[in-house]
């Protein structure tokens, strides 16, 4: 029997079968061998398999969707450890976010973490849309991209807003008091949309309960929903538009 | 490449970012105060295991949950370990056993920290769970109010070892609070303030002006408030006050009384003594002042109405706390003589008692600023009182926040502040407020707080009440409650929750306590029980028929189940042995307090008479435990075997001697 040598070890790992079933292509480095990793790759097939070198520079994009992305990363990973501690009840809320403060363990960091990533959040997506507006990157073949953004950034809000809730403390008691009031004034949907909302015509446990609900569950899964929708439009429309070409004979002056 | 490093720069700054929480985590100061605890625990320990145990606690968050009560959790013991442990006693600091207190450190596994003194229990940190930062989470109740943490659970008048708090529901009811400011379980308070309707009989114009312009000035006693009046609303008020018309039955009674001739002033000093009218009523400084000032009173009072009033004062003022005394019309006008000869304030211009004459106009204006000022509330007639103040149901939890501190930029923002100052000069906080300045001197404003402060928002759940100490009151009706009520019993002595302070004999169980034909000649000819006390029972002069349905009623109704008739059926013969009973009444001492024979302390009341006075049943309960029936009594408890206390109740029992007082008695003739 042959010495074991680091060579065999090696050899032996990327033989068997569990490796082979997750690192399916070497690591040859070839063209070929590149398009077939990021094809058969859920995580990375949404990334195209060659991008231009000038795409890739900060003054291109700014970095700022992959900023709210980002964001978003935070926002999921800490609201779900801050589900761990919080009841959406009225006699528990506001002592369970006095819990997170007082003992429980890096609470104040968790909590200070989701408030600051959703400011970012929210700060990140206008930006974004901003820049795409400016670059007129919404023009087409990215229409339907732009309008799955705008619905982005309307779940953003509204998670924005049922969270505020969630502290369940004068702040936010005050806060949806008067954020549903404003939506009583709407026009013939109004009244129905708060009671909708509030689960009832105060701001009571039930608007707590169904707030927590949106926030928690609802807004969430569709927020996944619309961002996978939204990067696989990036890379079907082909890749991020920066600032548009110079080209003299597409500048229409109006 | 200068992106590399600037990704690895940015790299280690992030980690260390993400290192100051679990950092901040570790690093948190209860932990290094439980391991002191542990290390000074060890050194005081008393032996080598107990010195052991302290060392191998675990440093952890300690917290008390009471789901029954508002569902408090309370982590103060994660700092204050000691607050519990006999070994730290006289501990530095944060270690320290918890002072000395009405409830033990064991009842704290009951009701936790933070009901009493107030604070965050959740919190970990000193700044937090103390409240420390203005206007964050609820602070804790400052050292000088800390009896309102007592209120919150013993929601009666009289808390034993809670004094300011008992002081504050004092003053409080005295001061007629009630009268304008809702309160649960004060709903049916009826101030004492006379009605308006006898005032024109009583007083005239200039006096009344003077009284208006500053009640307490003229008699420090007056429980009516300074309202800060200008003098033109004071002569508005007055014109309406002298247009309100007394009734028919009070003005014949003042005018028939004008009508009689003058007392002999000397015999009037000799009864105004023996009533002992400065039990209540202060002259020159002496006198308990539940009951007005007097030394200048003939310069604000009439003569007929003080002679009609003294006849009949449940007739001028029906919720008077003044006794109805069984003088005789001559007896009457000899002690208004001697009065108004007396008292009298020789500096006030003469003039003072002459009827002002009516401006309607004024007197209109006065009616509207009656009303407007909320004076019905004091002087309503009858009917509900007018309360023009917010109710003080939730006071002691309102945030510091929500308090309008108004031109006041001195004070800091806590509700003790804002209560203290509310009280000392209540129209400082803002223009247009209503609330009357009351003069309370700091003490009586600390204690008056400290009342409010136990005003809390939530009620406590009724397994947290204590049982009243004291049975419900028992007051009869029928002729016994017409001699009750013409004597005004409660004035002074309790029946159960109620009546006044001023007696230390309550009578709810007065008929398990004292012999009925004592009773009868005590009724009828008051004299002094224990020497110390400056306030006496007055001599009201009573019939001996009328004291004998009091002493009957005593007998029938004023019984103690727990105090046995004849505490020495069933016992041993050895135990009616008074030989032995004195021996043990000198080896205990008693006489540094009791008179027994010639000599003895003043304190306590002299024993000569105690056979003749005390039943068995009560001597014998008393000595088991003399605190049980008052908190103050000073009389220790010895902890006297069944028998030892018998033997010495059937040597008190012996002493029948009759006090010198009684041996010239007459009783009252009406």
């Amino acid at each position: 029997m042959s010495s074991l040598t680091l060579s065999t070890l090696t050899a032996w790992v990327r033989n068997s079968a569990v490796y082979r079933s997750i690192i399916r292509h070497g690591v040859a480095d070839t063209n070929r061998n590149r398009s077939l990793v990021i094809f058969e790759n859920l995580f990375l097939h949404v990334h195209p398999v060659k991008v231009r070198e000038k795409t890739l520079k900060f003054t291109h994009t700014f970095w700022l969707g992959g900023i709210t992305m980002v964001a978003t990363f935070v926002l999921f990973a800490t609201g779900i450890l801050l589900m761990f501690y919080y009841h959406p009840s009225v006699p528990q809320a506001y002592r369970d976010m006095k819990e997170l403060m007082f003992v429980v363990d890096n609470g104040v960091f968790y909590r200070n973490m989701h408030r600051w990533a959703a400011h970012l959040m929210v700060l990140g997506a206008m930006l974004h849309m901003l820049r795409v507006f400016y670059h007129r990157a919404y023009r087409p073949p990215r229409q339907f991209n732009w309008v799955v953004g705008v619905v982005l950034l309307l779940i953003t809000l509204l998670l924005s807003y049922t969270g505020y809730l969630l502290p369940w403390d004068q702040l936010a008691f005050w806060g949806v008091s008067v954020g549903t009031n404003m939506a009583k004034e709407a026009p013939l949907i109004g009244k129905p949309l708060r009671f909708l909302l509030l689960g009832g015509n105060i701001v009571s446990e039930n608007a707590l309960l169904r707030f927590y609900v949106l926030h928690c569950v609802v807004l969430p899964a569709v927020l996944m929903l619309f961002i996978s929708v939204h990067i696989w439009r990036i890379r079907k429309d082909g890749g991020v538009q920066g600032p548009p070409e110079k080209d003299p004979g597409e500048e229409v002056e109006p | 490449m200068p992106l590399r490093r600037l990704f690895a720069i940015t790299s280690i700054l992030f980690f260390v970012v993400l290192a100051i929480s679990p950092l901040k985590n570790a690093l948190r100061p209860y932990r290094s105060i439980q391991r002191e605890y542990a290390r000074l625990g060890a050194a005081r320990a008393k032996s080598q295991k107990v010195a052991e145990a302290y060392q191998a606690r675990p440093v952890s968050i300690q917290q008390i949950w009471l789901p029954g009560l508002q569902n408090r959790v309370d982590r103060c013991m994660t700092c204050h370990l000691g607050a519990q442990d006999e070994t730290m006693a006289g501990a530095p600091g944060v270690y320290r056993l918890h002072s000395r207190s009405f409830h033990t450190p064991k009842d704290f596994d009951r009701f936790g920290c933070t009901s009493c003194h107030g604070g965050q229990g959740l919190a970990t940190l000193e700044e937090d769970a103390h409240g420390m930062a203005e206007n964050a989470g609820t602070p804790m109740t400052p050292l000088p109010f800390i009896e309102s943490g007592c209120g919150r659970c013993h929601l009666g008048e009289q808390v034993n070892g809670a004094a300011i708090l008992t002081r504050g529901r004092m003053l409080m009811e005295k001061a007629g609070c009630f009268a304008c400011h809702l309160v649960k379980g004060h709903e049916g308070f009826r101030s004492e303030a006379p009605p308006l309707e006898s005032v024109a009989l009583k007083t005239g114009g200039e006096a009344l002006k003077r009284w208006l312009k500053d009640p307490k000035g003229l008699d420090g006693n007056a429980s009516m408030p300074n309202f800060r009046l200008s003098d033109q609303d004071i002569e508005a008020l007055t014109h309406f006050i002298f247009n309100t018309a007394p009734s028919k039955a009070l003005a014949d009674k003042v005018r028939e009384a004008g009508a009689e001739k003058a007392g002999d002033a000397i015999n009037g000093k000799k009864i105004f003594a023996e009533a002992r009218c400065i039990s209540c009523h202060t002259v020159e400084g002496k006198g308990n002042g539940s009951a007005p000032e007097l030394s200048k009173v003939a310069s604000r009072a009439t003569q007929p109405w003080m002679l009609a009033y003294l006849r009949d004062p449940h007739a001028f003022n029906p919720r008077t706390r003044m006794p109805q005394f069984g003088f005789s019309a001559a007896d009457t006008r000899d002690v208004v003589a001697y009065m108004v000869a007396e008292f009298k304030d020789f500096d006030a211009p003469p003039g003072m008692l002459d009827p002002v004459h009516v401006n309607q106009t004024l007197a209109e204006k006065g009616q509207k600023l009656f009303r407007l000022l909320g004076c019905t509330a004091c002087h309503a007639a009858s009917g509900e009182p007018d309360r023009i103040g917010p109710e003080l149901n939730r006071i002691g939890d309102k945030r510091a926040a929500s308090l309008d501190f108004g031109k006041r930029k001195d004070l800091k923002h806590t509700l003790p502040t804002w209560l203290q100052a509310k009280l000392e000069d209540p129209r400082s906080l803002g223009t247009g407020l209503k609330m009357p300045v009351y003069g309370l001197s700091p003490t009586d404003t600390q204690a008056v707080v400290t009342a409010l402060l136990a005003y809390g928002a939530e009620p406590v759940p009724a397994q947290y009440q204590p049982v009243p100490a004291v049975r419900a009151s028992l007051v009869p009706g029928g002729t016994v409650g017409a001699l009750f009520d013409r004597y005004r019993c409660l004035s002074c002595h309790q029946i159960g929750d109620k009546g006044g302070d001023i007696s230390t004999a309550p009578l709810t169980a007065e008929g398990s306590k004292v012999k009925k034909d004592w009773v009868i000649d005590y009724l009828v000819m008051s004299y002094t029980i224990r020497p110390i006390l400056t306030d006496r029972m007055p001599v009201f002069r009573m019939t001996k028929a009328e004291a004998t349905i009091l002493a009957e009623a005593f007998e029938t109704f004023y019984l103690d189940p727990s105090i046995p008739e004849d505490p020495f059926a069933g016992q041993p013969a050895t135990s009616r042995d008074p030989i032995e009973g004195r021996h043990i009444f000198d080896t205990l001492g008693c006489k540094a307090c009791h008179i027994l024979g010639e000599k003895g302390g003043y304190f306590g009341p002299p024993l000569n008479e105690a056979g003749r006075r005390l039943k068995p049943g009560w001597t014998y309960t008393w000595l088991k435990g003399p605190q049980k029936w008052r908190a103050d009594v000073r009389c220790p408890n010895y902890g006297l075997t069944d028998a030892d206390a018998l033997k010495l109740t059937s040597f008190l029992q012996t002493q029948v001697q009759k006090p010198a007082a009684l041996k010239t008695a007459k009783g009252g003739g009406r």
